[in-house]
């Protein structure tokens, strides 16, 4: 899947994603054209079996005073794997823009494997960039916890991996949300 | 060579170290590379079998290699145009009083720190292409390390050259690595036996001084079970009127429990390509330290690396590029975790100024197996003005569930704010820059000897210089 977006002057988008498995490849272009553009791209991965996804994350700021902010999270249980590929471009001229590129995986199981490329090309000064990743598994004390009060391992692990996911969900269109959360039989 | 002084006279006023010495080479291959130049070199140097052999190959590795489509742009590099191989003097030193006067003069116009003349301690200077000058305090001697030029390395100790030489770094790693395995010399090999602490910073000076010359030193450092070492490489070159490629090959192995720290200052004049590979080998429990200052040449392709490969090991990376005028320095460092329990960090702050470009790449992979391994990246970039130009190239590969790993990094331009402070203080804005600058690189220049932090300092404050406004 493969989708271009251009966000005109003053326009604010918010872009949910989800993927459960069922594309190997999603790809994003997204072009900051007009002073005071905004975009949120919101990506919620979750990933089992033998699912692999390639992600590709382009972000251009052209105009000044843009914002674009690109969150990814992902679970991957069994043998999945995601390989995140982002770049946020500042070109010259674009004045007081502000970026802000994160990618964090928690993986749930020994195959489970992610690769996380938040690349940034600045050719601005005047600009507010950075970017995150994290890779790594469920915390041993936050599981440690919820099974000291008895719940089994399997349940703890579910409502950590839906309390990492659901701090993104919380930010989806209400609409998205509703059918993620279904996607993901939270309901 | 009267001539070529006076045409780079004009262009040496521009740079601080821009003076030229009379080149009164002894040995020199003709220019270009190939087969024969390879094997004058090996025969040159009186070089057992093996290691000719080893260079020949390299040489077909080289050419059969492509220059890498990634990083800075390297096209204008000349294969054919660079003298692979000049030796200066025939005759080794061992005191400093028997160093020629003439080579002694440029060391003082660079001010070498005083640390050198205070401990005359391993000091080994590379003029040209040749160690020339060492002195290993008797301690050091007695409790059996070495520190040598790696000629003599491999003449006084071929079995201990033999078994480790291209093992961290093999001749097919890069174009780079093969180009230098093929036509390397000089460069220091280091061995520090079980159990022994080098108290005292090893320190080597490197510079370039014929035209068209290319450096390929290689450096072997081998710390045995228990032991430490610090070696530190600083480097200022005259300037030239033509290009000239540094492409040395730094490779260390860190056995079970010990600890190496390779500290660098680079300061390369601005027509110098520096392509370097350097790699550590950290064994179990092990430090393996870089410590890496890239301010001068005119594009730096650098990537220090520490590859994890026994329980526990630790490696770290400190990283700074002063891009300024003209200048491409793509740095960053290499973690490869490989074994459990391993700890990496890897911290980058770069600097962009007056069309400068400064990139930072690496890499931080952590295979399957390597289980409770933890590693962190930091990296910021500090861009000065409009010119300029900063990108962050991570590369995060994770095949292991039980892990930590971190990534973060920021970029932005010096704080309206925190200038205003600073100048509502009597500061003018050229000071107040300075001051911040230095502030932000501060983290990596605390961890360097006293007299390296002074001088880069001074040098970062001089290229403020007019700069800002």
């Amino acid at each position: 899947m493969s989708k271009n977006i251009v966000v005109k002057a003053d326009q604010k988008r918010v872009v949910p994603v989800i993927w459960t498995g069922n594309e190997s490849e999603i790809e994003y272009d997204i072009k900051l054209a007009g002073r005071g553009a905004e975009v949120t791209l919101l990506m919620l991965l979750f990933g089992d079996g033998n699912k692999n996804l390639a992600t590709n994350i382009n972000v251009l700021h052209d105009a000044p005073d843009t914002k674009s902010r690109v969150v990814v999270k992902g679970a991957l249980n069994d043998a999945s794997h995601v390989d995140f590929e982002g770049l946020v471009k500042i070109e010259p001229g674009a004045k007081h823009a502000n970026a802000w590129l994160a990618a964090h995986l928690l993986l749930l199981s020994e195959q489970a494997g992610g690769r996380a490329v938040p690349k940034l090309e600045i050719t601005e000064n005047d600009v507010k960039a950075g970017h995150a990743s994290t890779v790594g598994k469920v915390n041993d004390m936050e599981l440690f916890y919820l099974m000291s009060r008895g719940l089994s391992k399997e349940a703890s692990t579910g409502l950590i991996v839906q309390g990492f996911l659901e701090s993104l969900l919380s930010e989806f269109p209400i609409k998205d949300a509703v059918s993620a959360r279904k996607k993901l039989k939270w309901l | 060579m009267q001539t070529l002084t006076q045409e780079t006279a004009k262009k040496a006023k521009d740079y601080k170290f821009g003076f030229h010495k009379k080149d009164k080479s002894v040995f020199k291959t003709p220019k270009g590379l190939s087969r024969s130049v390879v094997e004058a070199i090996s025969h040159y140097k009186n070089e057992p079998e093996w290691m000719r052999d080893f260079r020949l190959s390299a040489l077909m590795t080289f050419e059969q290699k492509q220059m890498p489509t990634w990083g800075a742009d390297l096209s204008t590099i000349s294969f054919d145009e660079l003298y692979y191989y000049i030796n200066p003097s025939d005759k080794k030193f061992h005191k400093w009083d028997e160093v020629p006067k003439e080579i002694k003069e440029t060391y003082d116009k660079i001010g070498i720190p005083e640390a050198e003349k205070k401990f005359l301690a391993g000091v080994g200077a590379q003029y040209d292409s040749e160690m020339i000058y060492h002195n290993l305090k008797n301690q050091w001697e007695k409790q059996g390390v070495i520190f040598l030029g790696m000629d003599d390395g491999l003449k006084k100790h071929p079995d201990l050259v033999r078994q480790y030489f291209g093992t961290v770094i093999p001749s097919a790693d890069n174009k780079f690595a093969a180009l230098n395995s093929a036509v390397w010399s000089g460069g220091s090999f280091i061995y520090v036996p079980k159990g022994v602490n080098v108290t005292i910073p090893l320190q080597a000076y490197f510079r370039i001084n014929a035209a068209n010359m290319g450096q390929f030193e290689r450096t072997l450092i081998i710390a045995d079970e228990g032991s430490s070492v610090h070696y530190v490489e600083g480097c200022t070159a005259p300037i030239y009127s033509t290009d000239s490629l540094h492409a040395a090959v730094v490779e260390i192995v860190v056995k079970k429990g010990a600890r190496v720290r390779y500290t660098t200052i680079q300061n390369w004049s601005n027509n110098v390509y520096n392509l370097v590979t350097k790699r550590m080998l950290v064994d179990e429990d092990g430090i393996g330290e870089w410590i890496d200052g890239n301010l001068g040449s005119k594009i730096t392709m650098k990537y220090p690396s520490c590859i994890l490969n026994g329980k526990g090991a630790k490696g770290e990376v400190l990283s700074l590029a002063f891009a300024g005028k003209g200048q491409h320095l793509d740095s960053g460092g290499k973690m490869i975790h490989l074994a459990p329990y391993t700890t990496g960090t890897i911290t980058s702050k770069s600097v962009s100024m007056g069309t400068g470009r400064s990139s930072y790449r690496g890499m931080v992979k952590i295979v399957n197996g390597a289980r409770g391994s933890k590693s962190f990246v930091r990296c910021d970039a500090l861009i000065l003005d409009e010119l300029s130009r900063s990108d962050t190239y991570p590369v995060n590969i994770i095949n292991e569930h039980d892990v930590t790993m971190g990534h973060e990094a920021s970029v932005s331009k010096v704080g309206e704010d925190q200038l205003f402070y600073l100048m509502s203080r009597g500061l003018d804005e050229t000071q107040a820059t300075s001051l911040i600058v230095n502030g932000f690189i501060e983290p990596i220049v605390k961890e360097l000897p006293l007299e390296y932090a002074v001088e880069l300092n001074r040098l970062i404050n001089l290229s403020m210089e007019g700069s800002v406004g």
